[in-house]
């Protein structure tokens, strides 16, 4: 293992069986022997990474592609049928919530209950139950019975629990959606206080925000294999117009079948006219094709090079991005105290009532800066009309000098995407002073005789 | 295994918070709590008073210490088998979702039952204090390495079937009959004096639970130094069963999540 390494994985593969009729029971397994069928499943067919220490990574891919299955086995739940995996330091993991809670028992019991099953002792627990009372905000209620908590209060109480446990490498899995926004926001903020002290984490997530906001690397697991393994900013946005891709297929499918069912029963119908239908038939596909191939060439001319760097279903698309300046000019290049106007001009073909807007700024280094959306906002969607615009005005950016990468996004409040941009415009943002450091702030400064 | 052992060390904590949640969490929410671990063996006692000294009179002189002596360490060994069978497949979402060393399940629940059974030996020893029983202290020094013996033993079968469970959910069922016919072929309710005497050999060698039942009784009851050959016999077998188990145990449990 190398030195600089806390996490090597290599080349590990398990196969599941997978009962079609699992017999469990005596007369199950003797009288029935043949039903006893399974199916052998590969979840993972050889996957390999290396983690670095200090290295927060995340693990993506759709469901049942094998990330948890990766992260149990890194947690030692489960063994690889073959291949090795090596890892150096206390390994904590996030994985279960709240284990051994007792709903009798108070909320301080259920602290060294479930602490101790991470592994902690007596001791440790008694040096930090106040942090972990103290995270929790429950301190007015840390005696009574679990039982007469909220869930909102019961997952608290839980993640403070886990967050305290110190390790050199954790292993998250999406747990992080705990609590209220607020709260959720001082989990990340723990976490990130966990990784600038060294420790390696490794996190499954189905958002990709999460990932982005924490992770320096995305390895996104497909079909049991790697499929790609690099930063977030490339990975996630590979991952996701895959997604929308598979989905919209899906959808096409279904559609299609539809289709052809409605055909058949046509054919049935008219039997008589056998190759009048099959015409028709015929037409019909084409018809489908050439609109098919209409829409893409649509799309193309829209998205020009940057095919990979936009996706989602298209119900609304953004037509057209304009930045703006104070007189109303296009323009690319700011000073810190211009305020910013960015008109989005969309089309809402599938006349969808509401959405959600959202903006993202990376540095030109991927270094993740702002990030925003309606929802956060104004907690609702901003209604649309069927073709509009829609205008962000931005008093300032209180960036320190550098180029600016800006995301825009339509989306559900769940996540799915009508239409994500990366990479929408750069900015180049001056500063007019050569003040040091990642942002700007608004300051003055004052002695005894002001 | 010198690892292994570290490492169940290092989780002696969640042994000894598992052990109390069980014991304590028994009774919560009941308005004698903790009391009742006293009360059942209690009245447990009372009713077989009531039974064997009034409505059947059996020949043996206080039947029911008789019987209660060797009933107490009989339920702890039998909980072990019938109700152990379930402690690794009860806690199925911890197995499924945290790595601990598997083994701490098991072991919580046998340390669990086997506190249980001390504190129905504290009902014991004022019965016998209130009833002016003499004590003779060598025997009741020789109730560790008793206790001891049994411990190894339950914790091995504990072990082994705890794991099968896992993979073959009928053993708790079938376990919960073995078990009843167990109690009969060892001397709780009766003497095994009254086993003929050409069985009584294979008797006191096939079932290592006689030999124990037999050394609690001549401690509690007779009053007397258990006989050392046939508990040195026990704790032999205690002993090969405890690392069967553990072994068989270790090698199941790297399949157990994927079985759940």
């Amino acid at each position: 293992m190398k030195p600089e390494n806390a996490i090597e994985v290599h080349n590990i593969s398990k196969k599941f069986k997978v009962y079609l009729d699992k017999g469990r029971t005596l007369k199950e397994r003797t009288l029935f022997k043949s039903r006893r069928r399974y199916e052998e499943r590969e979840v993972l067919k050889g996957v390999s990474f290396e983690v670095k220490k200090g290295e927060a990574i995340g693990l993506i891919g759709h469901n049942g592609c094998g990330k948890s299955t990766t992260l149990k086995m890194l947690t030692k739940i489960m063994y690889p049928d073959s291949g090795t995996i090596e890892m150096s330091g206390r390994v904590s993991s996030l994985i279960e919530l709240g284990a051994g809670f007792h709903p009798d028992m108070s909320g301080r019991e259920n602290i060294y209950i479930n602490a101790s099953i991470f592994g902690l002792t007596k001791k440790e627990i008694d040096d930090r139950i106040d942090d972990i009372i103290d995270f929790s905000e429950l301190e007015d209620f840390i005696d009574n019975p679990v039982r007469t908590y909220s869930s909102g209060m019961y997952m608290r109480l839980a993640f403070s629990v886990a967050i305290s446990v110190d390790a050199d490498i954790l292993l998250i899995d999406e747990i992080l959606a705990v609590g209220d926004m607020a709260f959720q926001a001082k989990c990340f903020n723990r976490l990130r206080q966990i990784k600038s002290e060294g420790t390696t984490i490794v996190i499954v997530s189905h958002s990709l925000s999460q990932i982005e906001q924490i992770c320096d690397r995305s390895i996104w697991i497909h079909e049991g294999v790697v499929r790609m393994d690099g930063s977030p900013y490339d990975v996630d946005p590979e991952y996701m117009r895959f997604m929308s891709d598979t989905s919209l297929a899906s959808a096409k499918e279904k559609a299609n079948e539809k289709q052809a069912e409605e055909e058949a029963k046509e054919n049935e119908e008219s039997s008589e006219n056998n190759e009048n239908t099959e015409a028709a038939a015929e037409g019909n596909s084409s018809e489908g094709e050439s609109e098919e191939n209409g829409e893409t060439k649509e799309e193309k001319e829209e998205k020009k090079p940057e095919d990979s760097k936009r996706w989602g279903s298209k119900e609304i698309v953004m037509k057209k991005v304009t930045v703006l300046d104070k007189d109303g000019n296009e323009s690319k290049v700011f000073y810190n105290t211009d305020p910013v106007r960015i008109k989005i001009d969309y089309v809402n073909k599938a006349k969808i009532d509401g959405t959600v807007v959202g903006i993202a700024i990376y540095r030109d280094d991927k270094v993740h800066i702002y990030g925003t959306n309606t929802l956060i906002d104004i907690s609702k969607l901003l209604p649309l009309k069927e073709e509009g615009t829609i205008i962000l005005d931005i008093e300032r950016i209180p960036v320190n000098a550098g180029l600016y990468i800006f995301d825009l996004a339509f989306h559900k409040p769940d996540g799915f995407n009508y239409d994500f941009w990366r990479d929408v415009f750069r900015l180049e943002i001056k500063n007019i002073k050569s003040e040091v450091g990642e942002i700007s702030l608004v300051h003055t400064w004052k002695t005894d005789e002001d | 295994m010198i690892k292994r052992i570290k490492e169940i060390y290092e989780y002696r904590t969640m042994i000894s918070s598992l052990v109390k949640r069980d014991l304590k969490g028994r009774y919560k929410g009941s308005v004698l709590g903790f009391l009742w671990t006293f009360i059942n063996p209690l009245f447990q006692l009372l009713i077989y008073t009531f039974v064997f000294s009034i409505v059947m009179r059996s020949g043996i002189e206080d039947y029911y210490m008789f019987l209660f002596v060797a009933l107490i360490p009989w339920i702890f060994f039998s909980t072990c088998l019938a109700g152990g069978t379930n402690c690794v497949m009860g806690q199925k979402d911890m197995v499924k979702k945290i790595y601990f060393p598997r083994e701490v399940l098991p072991l919580s629940f046998v340390i669990s039952q086997f506190i249980n059974m001390l504190l129905s030996f504290i009902v014991i020893f004022a019965v016998m204090l209130i009833m002016r029983y003499t004590f003779n202290p060598m025997a009741i020094l020789c109730l560790i390495p008793v206790m001891i013996t049994e411990f190894i033993l339950a914790l091995g079968f504990t072990f082994i079937l705890s794991a099968v469970t896992v993979f073959f959910q009928d053993m708790q069922f079938i376990m919960g009959i073995l078990t009843m016919a167990w109690q009969f072929l060892s001397p709780v309710m009766y003497s095994e004096t009254m086993v003929p005497e050409q069985y009584r050999g294979i008797y006191l060698i096939v079932n290592p639970m006689a030999p124990i039942i037999i050394a609690y009784r001549d401690i509690l009851y007779y009053h007397q130094v258990p006989a050392l050959s046939t508990l040195l016999w026990a704790l032999a077998m205690g002993v090969g069963l405890f690392f069967i188990g553990w072994f068989a145990f270790d090698r199941m449990q790297r399949h157990f999540a994927e079985e759940m």
